[in-house]
Protein backbone atom coordinates (compact mmCIF):
# COMPACT_ATOMS: atom_id res chain seq x y z
CA UNK A 1 0.00 0.00 0.00
CA UNK A 2 1.24 3.49 -0.87
CA UNK A 3 1.37 6.42 1.17
CA UNK A 4 -0.70 9.44 0.16
CA UNK A 5 1.02 12.57 0.94
CA UNK A 6 -2.25 15.13 -0.01
CA UNK A 7 -5.31 15.18 -2.28
CA UNK A 8 -5.98 17.74 -4.84
CA UNK A 9 -9.91 18.56 -5.73
CA UNK A 10 -10.48 20.45 -8.90
CA UNK A 11 -13.78 21.58 -10.39
CA UNK A 12 -13.85 21.84 -13.90
CA UNK A 13 -17.56 23.32 -14.22
CA UNK A 14 -18.78 20.48 -12.26
CA UNK A 15 -22.93 20.54 -11.91
CA UNK A 16 -24.04 23.33 -9.48
CA UNK A 17 -25.42 20.49 -7.40
CA UNK A 18 -22.18 19.06 -6.51
CA UNK A 19 -20.52 20.42 -3.45
CA UNK A 20 -16.67 20.34 -3.73
CA UNK A 21 -16.37 21.21 -0.52
CA UNK A 22 -18.70 18.86 1.49
CA UNK A 23 -16.24 16.09 -0.72
CA UNK A 24 -13.44 17.49 0.94
CA UNK A 25 -14.93 17.31 4.23
CA UNK A 26 -15.97 13.35 3.77
CA UNK A 27 -12.39 12.91 2.65
CA UNK A 28 -10.69 14.71 5.55
CA UNK A 29 -13.00 12.40 7.87
CA UNK A 30 -11.94 9.42 5.71
CA UNK A 31 -8.37 9.97 5.20
CA UNK A 32 -7.72 11.66 8.55
CA UNK A 33 -3.36 11.79 8.23
CA UNK A 34 -3.92 13.30 4.48
CA UNK A 35 -4.22 16.83 3.49
CA UNK A 36 -7.14 17.89 1.52
CA UNK A 37 -7.06 21.13 -0.83
CA UNK A 38 -9.82 22.25 -2.90
CA UNK A 39 -8.16 24.18 -6.36
CA UNK A 40 -10.86 25.50 -8.59
CA UNK A 41 -10.36 25.32 -12.08
CA UNK A 42 -7.59 23.14 -13.12
CA UNK A 43 -6.43 25.25 -16.57
CA UNK A 44 -7.22 28.77 -14.80
CA UNK A 45 -5.14 27.62 -11.39
CA UNK A 46 -2.11 26.21 -13.32
CA UNK A 47 -2.30 28.15 -16.86
CA UNK A 48 -0.55 31.54 -17.28
CA UNK A 49 -3.24 33.91 -19.13
CA UNK A 50 -1.47 33.77 -22.40
CA UNK A 51 -2.06 30.06 -22.43
CA UNK A 52 -5.53 29.59 -22.21
CA UNK A 53 -6.10 29.83 -25.78
CA UNK A 54 -3.83 27.35 -26.60
CA UNK A 55 -5.67 25.18 -24.11
CA UNK A 56 -9.07 26.19 -25.24
CA UNK A 57 -8.17 25.10 -28.81
CA UNK A 58 -6.46 21.64 -27.36
CA UNK A 59 -9.52 20.95 -25.67
CA UNK A 60 -11.86 21.81 -28.91
CA UNK A 61 -9.73 19.65 -31.19
CA UNK A 62 -10.48 16.31 -28.60
CA UNK A 63 -14.59 16.55 -29.33
CA UNK A 64 -15.66 13.15 -30.58
CA UNK A 65 -17.87 14.03 -33.57
CA UNK A 66 -18.83 10.45 -34.43
CA UNK A 67 -18.94 7.93 -31.66
CA UNK A 68 -18.11 4.92 -34.22
CA UNK A 69 -14.86 6.38 -35.44
CA UNK A 70 -11.60 7.02 -33.36
CA UNK A 71 -10.05 10.31 -32.71
CA UNK A 72 -7.82 11.40 -34.52
CA UNK A 73 -4.88 14.64 -33.67
CA UNK A 74 -5.71 15.68 -37.10
CA UNK A 75 -9.27 17.24 -36.11
CA UNK A 76 -8.74 20.71 -36.67
CA UNK A 77 -11.67 22.69 -34.02
CA UNK A 78 -13.09 25.92 -35.45
CA UNK A 79 -13.16 29.05 -34.45
CA UNK A 80 -16.30 29.05 -32.17
CA UNK A 81 -15.16 25.63 -30.66
CA UNK A 82 -12.27 27.23 -29.51
CA UNK A 83 -14.04 30.28 -28.16
CA UNK A 84 -16.59 28.33 -26.16
CA UNK A 85 -12.93 26.21 -24.59
CA UNK A 86 -11.71 29.85 -23.79
CA UNK A 87 -15.41 30.63 -22.27
CA UNK A 88 -15.04 27.23 -20.07
CA UNK A 89 -11.64 27.03 -18.69
CA UNK A 90 -12.72 30.87 -17.47
CA UNK A 91 -15.58 29.42 -15.72
CA UNK A 92 -17.83 31.94 -17.92
CA UNK A 93 -20.16 28.88 -19.66
CA UNK A 94 -20.48 25.17 -18.68
CA UNK A 95 -19.75 22.28 -21.25
CA UNK A 96 -23.03 20.53 -22.64
CA UNK A 97 -23.87 18.24 -25.25
CA UNK A 98 -20.50 17.71 -26.10
CA UNK A 99 -18.41 14.17 -26.05
CA UNK A 100 -14.91 14.13 -25.70
CA UNK A 101 -12.18 11.01 -25.64
CA UNK A 102 -11.64 10.82 -22.09
CA UNK A 103 -7.82 9.62 -22.52
CA UNK A 104 -6.87 13.07 -24.48
CA UNK A 105 -8.96 15.01 -22.19
CA UNK A 106 -6.91 13.63 -18.88
CA UNK A 107 -3.67 14.19 -21.24
CA UNK A 108 -4.29 17.94 -20.98
CA UNK A 109 -4.66 17.84 -17.74
CA UNK A 110 -1.74 16.11 -17.13
CA UNK A 111 0.25 18.16 -18.72
CA UNK A 112 -0.55 21.71 -16.45
CA UNK A 113 0.41 19.84 -13.34
CA UNK A 114 3.72 20.26 -12.33
CA UNK A 115 6.10 17.46 -12.67
CA UNK A 116 6.70 18.01 -8.97
CA UNK A 117 3.34 16.94 -8.09
CA UNK A 118 3.02 13.94 -10.65
CA UNK A 119 3.41 11.35 -8.55
CA UNK A 120 0.57 8.66 -7.33
CA UNK A 121 1.15 9.81 -3.68
CA UNK A 122 -0.75 12.96 -4.84
CA UNK A 123 -4.33 12.37 -5.38
CA UNK A 124 -5.08 14.75 -7.82
CA UNK A 125 -9.26 14.65 -8.66
CA UNK A 126 -10.83 16.67 -11.57
CA UNK A 127 -15.10 17.15 -11.07
CA UNK A 128 -16.21 17.85 -14.40
CA UNK A 129 -19.37 18.26 -16.14
CA UNK A 130 -17.36 17.54 -19.72
CA UNK A 131 -18.70 13.72 -21.10
CA UNK A 132 -16.38 11.94 -21.75
CA UNK A 133 -15.70 8.64 -23.49
CA UNK A 134 -13.19 5.70 -24.12
CA UNK A 135 -12.51 3.95 -27.36
CA UNK A 136 -13.55 0.02 -27.61
CA UNK A 137 -11.30 -1.51 -30.04
CA UNK A 138 -13.55 -4.69 -30.44
CA UNK A 139 -16.68 -2.81 -30.35
CA UNK A 140 -15.21 0.35 -32.63
CA UNK A 141 -16.93 2.62 -30.57
CA UNK A 142 -16.60 5.12 -27.90
CA UNK A 143 -18.67 4.19 -24.49
CA UNK A 144 -19.15 7.19 -22.85
CA UNK A 145 -17.28 6.88 -19.02
CA UNK A 146 -18.18 8.09 -15.30
CA UNK A 147 -14.68 8.34 -14.25
CA UNK A 148 -10.94 7.43 -15.51
CA UNK A 149 -8.07 7.17 -12.97
CA UNK A 150 -4.79 8.49 -13.68
CA UNK A 151 -2.91 11.29 -13.17
CA UNK A 152 -5.46 13.16 -12.64
CA UNK A 153 -8.45 10.85 -12.04
CA UNK A 154 -11.61 12.46 -14.16
CA UNK A 155 -14.88 12.44 -12.54
CA UNK A 156 -17.70 13.71 -14.89
CA UNK A 157 -20.97 14.91 -13.76
CA UNK A 158 -22.43 14.35 -16.81
CA UNK A 159 -21.05 10.52 -17.26
CA UNK A 160 -22.94 9.68 -14.12
CA UNK A 161 -26.33 10.77 -15.29
CA UNK A 162 -25.30 9.27 -19.21
CA UNK A 163 -22.65 6.42 -19.10
CA UNK A 164 -24.85 4.41 -16.74
CA UNK A 165 -27.39 2.50 -17.94
CA UNK A 166 -30.85 3.83 -16.90
CA UNK A 167 -33.72 0.75 -15.90
CA UNK A 168 -34.78 -1.15 -19.02
CA UNK A 169 -38.47 0.05 -18.84
CA UNK A 170 -37.06 3.79 -19.23
CA UNK A 171 -35.42 2.63 -22.81
CA UNK A 172 -38.44 1.17 -24.22
CA UNK A 173 -40.58 3.40 -22.80
CA UNK A 174 -38.80 6.17 -24.04
CA UNK A 175 -38.59 4.92 -27.65
CA UNK A 176 -42.88 4.66 -27.68
CA UNK A 177 -42.75 8.53 -26.65
CA UNK A 178 -40.94 9.62 -29.43
CA UNK A 179 -42.51 7.50 -31.42
CA UNK A 180 -45.93 9.02 -30.20
CA UNK A 181 -44.40 12.54 -29.64
CA UNK A 182 -44.70 12.76 -25.85
CA UNK A 183 -43.47 14.66 -23.68
CA UNK A 184 -39.71 12.82 -22.28
CA UNK A 185 -40.06 15.23 -18.95
CA UNK A 186 -43.35 12.79 -18.04
CA UNK A 187 -41.33 9.96 -18.33
CA UNK A 188 -38.66 11.16 -16.80
CA UNK A 189 -41.03 11.99 -13.69
CA UNK A 190 -42.26 8.28 -13.79
CA UNK A 191 -39.20 6.99 -13.11
CA UNK A 192 -37.86 9.77 -10.77
CA UNK A 193 -35.74 8.56 -8.06
CA UNK A 194 -34.61 5.14 -10.09
CA UNK A 195 -31.37 6.84 -11.67
CA UNK A 196 -29.43 9.83 -11.11
CA UNK A 197 -30.38 12.85 -13.17
CA UNK A 198 -28.80 16.30 -14.24
CA UNK A 199 -28.63 18.61 -10.95
CA UNK A 200 -29.48 15.44 -8.82
CA UNK A 201 -29.83 16.36 -4.79
CA UNK A 202 -28.15 12.96 -4.47
CA UNK A 203 -24.95 14.22 -6.76
CA UNK A 204 -22.63 15.33 -3.69
CA UNK A 205 -23.05 11.94 -1.86
CA UNK A 206 -22.63 10.05 -4.94
CA UNK A 207 -19.64 11.70 -5.89
CA UNK A 208 -18.12 11.16 -2.39
CA UNK A 209 -17.69 7.26 -3.52
CA UNK A 210 -15.83 8.41 -6.80
CA UNK A 211 -13.92 10.37 -4.97
CA UNK A 212 -12.98 7.54 -2.94
CA UNK A 213 -12.15 5.23 -6.01
CA UNK A 214 -9.74 8.05 -7.18
CA UNK A 215 -7.72 7.68 -4.10
CA UNK A 216 -7.71 3.79 -3.70
CA UNK A 217 -6.29 3.82 -7.50
CA UNK A 218 -3.23 5.73 -5.95
CA UNK A 219 -3.50 3.76 -2.65
CA UNK A 220 -3.38 0.28 -3.95
CA UNK A 221 -3.47 0.67 -7.70
CA UNK A 222 -7.29 -0.61 -7.54
CA UNK A 223 -9.67 1.68 -7.75
CA UNK A 224 -12.57 -0.70 -7.68
CA UNK A 225 -14.16 -3.86 -5.70
CA UNK A 226 -16.56 -6.73 -6.46
CA UNK A 227 -18.15 -6.32 -3.52
CA UNK A 228 -21.98 -4.76 -4.88
CA UNK A 229 -22.46 -2.84 -1.63
CA UNK A 230 -19.25 -1.03 -1.37
CA UNK A 231 -18.49 2.44 -2.42
CA UNK A 232 -15.48 1.02 -4.95
CA UNK A 233 -18.23 -1.27 -6.57
CA UNK A 234 -17.76 -0.57 -10.68
CA UNK A 235 -21.55 0.03 -11.65
CA UNK A 236 -22.66 -0.52 -15.27
CA UNK A 237 -26.30 0.46 -14.20
CA UNK A 238 -27.91 3.08 -12.44
CA UNK A 239 -29.81 0.86 -9.98
CA UNK A 240 -26.57 -0.69 -9.15
CA UNK A 241 -24.79 2.84 -8.92
CA UNK A 242 -27.45 3.96 -5.91
CA UNK A 243 -27.15 0.79 -4.48
CA UNK A 244 -23.30 1.48 -3.51
CA UNK A 245 -23.35 4.66 -3.20
CA UNK A 246 -26.66 5.54 -1.19
CA UNK A 247 -28.58 2.43 -0.16
CA UNK A 248 -26.21 0.05 0.68
CA UNK A 249 -25.79 -0.37 4.79
CA UNK A 250 -22.20 -0.14 4.49
CA UNK A 251 -19.89 2.46 3.26
CA UNK A 252 -16.78 -0.17 2.16
CA UNK A 253 -16.38 -3.67 2.39
CA UNK A 254 -14.10 -5.33 5.15
CA UNK A 255 -11.18 -5.56 3.09
CA UNK A 256 -11.12 -1.78 1.87
CA UNK A 257 -12.07 -0.93 5.23
CA UNK A 258 -9.16 -2.05 6.47
CA UNK A 259 -7.18 -0.32 4.13
CA UNK A 260 -8.10 2.91 5.07
CA UNK A 261 -7.65 1.47 9.50
CA UNK A 262 -4.04 1.11 8.43
CA UNK A 263 -3.56 3.94 6.21
CA UNK A 264 -5.35 6.44 9.00
CA UNK A 265 -2.66 4.34 11.35
CA UNK A 266 0.70 5.71 10.12
CA UNK B 1 -4.65 -4.36 -14.35
CA UNK B 2 -3.04 -2.59 -11.78
CA UNK B 3 0.27 -0.68 -11.25
CA UNK B 4 3.19 -3.14 -11.79
CA UNK B 5 6.82 -2.77 -11.05
CA UNK B 6 9.39 -4.41 -13.60
CA UNK B 7 13.13 -4.40 -13.43
CA UNK B 8 15.14 -3.56 -16.70
CA UNK B 9 17.36 -6.72 -17.86
CA UNK B 10 19.00 -5.14 -20.21
CA UNK B 11 19.53 -1.78 -22.10
CA UNK B 12 16.55 -0.41 -24.58
CA UNK B 13 14.35 2.38 -25.35
CA UNK B 14 11.12 2.91 -24.07
CA UNK B 15 9.41 1.84 -27.31
CA UNK B 16 11.00 -1.35 -27.60
CA UNK B 17 10.19 -1.94 -23.51
CA UNK B 18 6.25 -1.31 -24.05
CA UNK B 19 6.78 -3.37 -27.65
CA UNK B 20 7.96 -5.84 -25.80
CA UNK B 21 5.62 -5.93 -22.73
CA UNK B 22 2.52 -5.79 -25.48
CA UNK B 23 1.56 -2.37 -23.88
CA UNK B 24 1.90 -0.18 -27.22
CA UNK B 25 -1.82 0.50 -27.37
CA UNK B 26 -2.71 0.02 -23.72
CA UNK B 27 -3.69 3.53 -21.95
CA UNK B 28 -0.76 3.58 -19.65
CA UNK B 29 1.83 5.75 -17.58
CA UNK B 30 5.43 4.97 -16.80
CA UNK B 31 7.35 5.88 -13.81
CA UNK B 32 11.23 5.74 -13.64
CA UNK B 33 13.11 7.58 -10.49
CA UNK B 34 10.07 9.27 -9.56
CA UNK B 35 9.35 10.94 -12.85
CA UNK B 36 5.95 10.18 -14.70
CA UNK B 37 5.32 10.45 -18.41
CA UNK B 38 3.63 9.00 -21.20
CA UNK B 39 5.19 6.47 -22.65
CA UNK B 40 4.26 7.57 -26.31
CA UNK B 41 5.68 10.96 -25.58
CA UNK B 42 9.20 9.28 -24.72
CA UNK B 43 9.92 6.62 -27.16
CA UNK B 44 13.38 7.24 -27.97
CA UNK B 45 14.31 7.61 -24.10
CA UNK B 46 16.72 5.15 -23.16
CA UNK B 47 16.75 3.48 -20.08
CA UNK B 48 18.95 1.01 -18.41
CA UNK B 49 19.47 -2.50 -16.89
CA UNK B 50 18.95 -2.25 -13.48
CA UNK B 51 16.53 0.30 -14.30
CA UNK B 52 13.40 -0.16 -11.91
CA UNK B 53 9.88 1.48 -13.42
CA UNK B 54 6.02 1.52 -12.58
CA UNK B 55 3.66 1.01 -15.02
CA UNK B 56 0.70 2.75 -13.95
CA UNK B 57 -2.81 1.75 -16.16
CA UNK B 58 -5.01 4.23 -16.75
CA UNK B 59 -8.64 2.64 -15.47
CA UNK B 60 -11.72 3.74 -16.73
CA UNK B 61 -15.35 2.93 -14.47
CA UNK B 62 -18.97 3.11 -15.16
Amino acid sequence: MRRLNRVFLYDDGAARALKIEEIAKYLRKKLIKVGVEVRGNPFAFYLLQDKVSDYARKIASIKIQDATKKWSSEQEPLYGEIEYGKKMILGKTRASGVLYDGLELQRLFFEVIPGRERSLQFVHIVFSNRLFATWDEHERRYHARVNLCGIPSIISTTGVVEAPAKPRGYYLLRQQYEMLGKDLLELKNSFKGAFIDYEDLRLTEVMKGYAMQSVFYSLVGDPFCQDKGCRLYNAHWQEELIFAQIESEYEFCQRHMSFLEELNEY
Amino acid sequence: MSTEKIEVKEDKTIKELVGEMSLSSAPILLELDGEIFYPDENYDRKIQAGNRLTVIPIIAGG
